[in-house]
């Protein structure tokens, strides 16, 4: 029961950033139609970006995401303005390639720069824990909770009461309209783009006290991220964050319960069975 | 069938290139060889994904589950139950292209689009690299390494260097036939229906499902059938080759580089690419060891942006402009 508890609420915690990773992409999605296959690759840029930092000043994680956020923003403002704009609109085949070549581009580029061996980040929280009733839980988990929390509901504010949250809105349901009714339908494709890369540096620091980086791993946060957009209908707002609690808690469960490898497979199989009674997502798109 | 596909068959210029290719092993140094296998490995497998990635027009990420079918099954098989690695070879075939079948009627049946199929078959694939990984039978992490090849052809072995390369020559140009027969046959008309427009091949009596699940499992089979072969070529069933998702993304690239949209962007993309990402391995590998990887996701990117269509038309354009 202990270790039912304690997985229970260590998948919970994870839960919500998975959330938020998914979150920057249904935004990006939502205003640009594109999903990209390189996401969790990006955020292997951010983590690996925060081991240089670290290597180089002993900045510890949560101090270099200042860093890391807007080198984020500006890679992804850069990538959005030269290099999917101009594919954008013609086959949506197209975009899922180009964005499978960005995937090889940057797990190949880390593996050149750092080399294939794992590497750790210590953080200056990383070994702490506290204790809930009987279970014990790492700190790192629950600031990663809470700051993946804040930064949702940031974003619900930004998208309900702020003119740049009407905009992707209006962007969101029908561009021309939005283009007619003067919004620069270009700058806020741009902008989400930026900020939904920007948001991985985020998640990124909050995923890797005790996280082990190798390059290879960006592939597979990608089909996380994709999973929990899928199940959250790919822009319903709070159906991607329970998407995110439940491919989290799915996750933990299944290593701690079942053995090794079979227990990966848990969220995988939960996804097809929710998705072949729900094929429109948890809650239905929007 | 066309008589279109019997013209292919008659042009001289292919049955050229089969004999100089044929006799590339009397000649070749043996470094030159391996690469020149390798080659033809993925040009097979390029041509095998295009059936569904080029010709139905979509993007299918589940090909390394049917190639580490085919490596995995056919050589567990051989080492577990002692099943000679042929009929391992035809099991594995036919476990892959049920496996393709089913896919495709998930597609089918719950009307995914591009994305959610892209998505989907990705995640059958993670899903059947862990399996690979976490179950014994099938090697585990540690993959399982075959007996040594003792020439011996009924248990599957081809001698030396030059029997694999003749033997993944023939799965190879075995993956191109089908693809110019489907090209010229009313499968191929019924898919090229579906990738223009789903909806409207349905409404004018195309039998989509049907289509697709052919069109799959052909694909899958193809893909399975070379699997084995290159799993016995390499003596080692590493699942971290052959049944990642990583595998799937190096043959979109590499098709995609060729073009999918002609019938010679599979030879061209991985004909080409596939030995210069060899020798830029060996003679960097040590230093920068994701160069030749990093060298062909730069080269899509650029290849989508300025030739959407990929190399192959580019270059029969230019082969026009310059022999008029």
């Amino acid at each position: 029961m202990d270790m039912l508890a304690q997985a229970l609420i260590q998948g919970f915690l994870i839960g919500g950033t998975y959330g938020l990773v998914a979150l920057g992409l249904g935004l990006i999605y939502s205003v640009s139609n594109i999903v990209s296959f390189a996401h969790g690759d990006f955020m292997s840029l951010a983590m690996y970006l925060s081991v240089s930092l670290f290597a180089a000043f002993a900045m510890d994680p949560y101090v270099s995401v200042f860093i890391t956020f807007p080198v984020l923003a500006l890679v992804g403002w850069g990538l959005y303005y030269f290099i999917l704009r101009p594919v954008i609109g013609s086959n949506s085949l197209m975009i899922i390639q180009l964005t499978l070549g960005l995937t090889f581009l940057l797990q190949n580029g880390l593996l050149m720069v750092y080399g294939g061996q794992m590497l750790r980040v210590p953080s200056m929280v990383e070994s702490k824990l506290f204790l809930m009733g009987d279970t014990v839980m790492r700190w790192p988990l629950l600031i990663a909770f809470i700051a993946s929390l804040a930064l949702s509901a940031l974003l619900y504010l930004m998208l309900t009461r702020t003119d740049f949250g009407r905009q992707i809105r209006a962007v969101n349901q029908n561009p021309k309209a939005a283009a007619l009714m003067g919004v620069n339908v270009t700058q806020v494709r741009t902008l989400v783009f930026a900020l939904g890369i920007a948001l991985l540096a985020v998640a990124g620091s909050l995923l890797l006290p005790g996280a082990t980086l190798q390059p290879g791993m960006g592939l597979r946060y990608t089909v996380i991220t994709l999973l929990i957009l899928v199940l959250g209908g790919m822009s319903n707002f709070i159906g991607i964050l329970l998407g995110g609690y439940i491919i989290g808690l799915s996750e933990a469960v299944g290593t701690t319960f079942l053995s090794g490898v079979s227990g990966m497979i848990l969220p995988y199989a939960l996804f097809i069975v929710i998705m072949l009674f729900r094929p429109a997502g948890l809650l239905g798109s929007r | 069938m066309k008589p279109e596909f019997f013209g292919i068959l008659r042009s001289p210029v292919l049955w050229l290139a089969l004999v100089f290719t044929a006799v590339l092993p009397l000649w070749l140094p043996s470094y030159y060889l391996h690469m020149a296998t390798l080659a033809l490995v993925y040009v097979g497998f390029a041509y095998a994904w295009n059936i569904v990635g080029g010709l139905t027009g979509q993007v299918s990420l589940a090909h390394s589950l049917f190639v580490g079918i085919g490596a995995m099954l056919a050589s567990a098989l051989l080492l577990r139950l002692g099943i000679n690695m042929w009929v391992g070879m035809l099991i594995a075939a036919l476990v892959s292209g049920m496996a393709g079948a089913v896919i495709a009627w998930v597609d089918y049946r719950f009307r995914l689009g591009h994305l959610s199929f892209a998505l989907i078959t990705l995640a059958f694939a993670e899903v059947g690299e862990l399996v690979v990984l976490g179950w014994d039978f099938l090697g585990g992490a540690s993959g399982l390494y075959l007996p040594k090849d003792q020439g011996n052809l009924q248990s599957f072995q081809f001698g030396g260097s030059s029997g694999y390369f003749w033997f993944l020559m023939l799965l190879a140009v075995l993956a191109l036939g089908v693809n110019l027969a489907i090209l010229n046959s009313p499968l191929g008309f019924f898919l090229r229906a579906i990738r223009g427009n789903e909806g409207a091949a349905q409404a004018v009596g195309v039998n989509v499902l049907r289509n697709k699940m052919l069109a799959m499992a052909i694909s899958a089979v193809l893909c399975s059938l070379i699997g084995t072969a290159y799993a016995r070529y390499l003596t080692f069933a590493d699942p971290y080759l052959l049944a990642s998702p990583n595998l799937t993304i190096e043959i979109v690239l590499l098709a995609t580089i060729g073009g999918v949209s002609s019938a010679f962007g599979p030879l061209v993309g991985a004909g080409l690419l596939i030995p210069i990402g060899e020798m830029l391995r060996g003679h960097f590998g040590s230093m920068l060891p994701g160069l030749h990887y990093f060298i062909y996701g730069l080269l899509l990117v650029v290849v989508i942006i300025a030739l959407p269509q990929g190399l192959a038309p580019a270059f029969s354009r230019l082969y026009r402009r310059f022999s008029n």
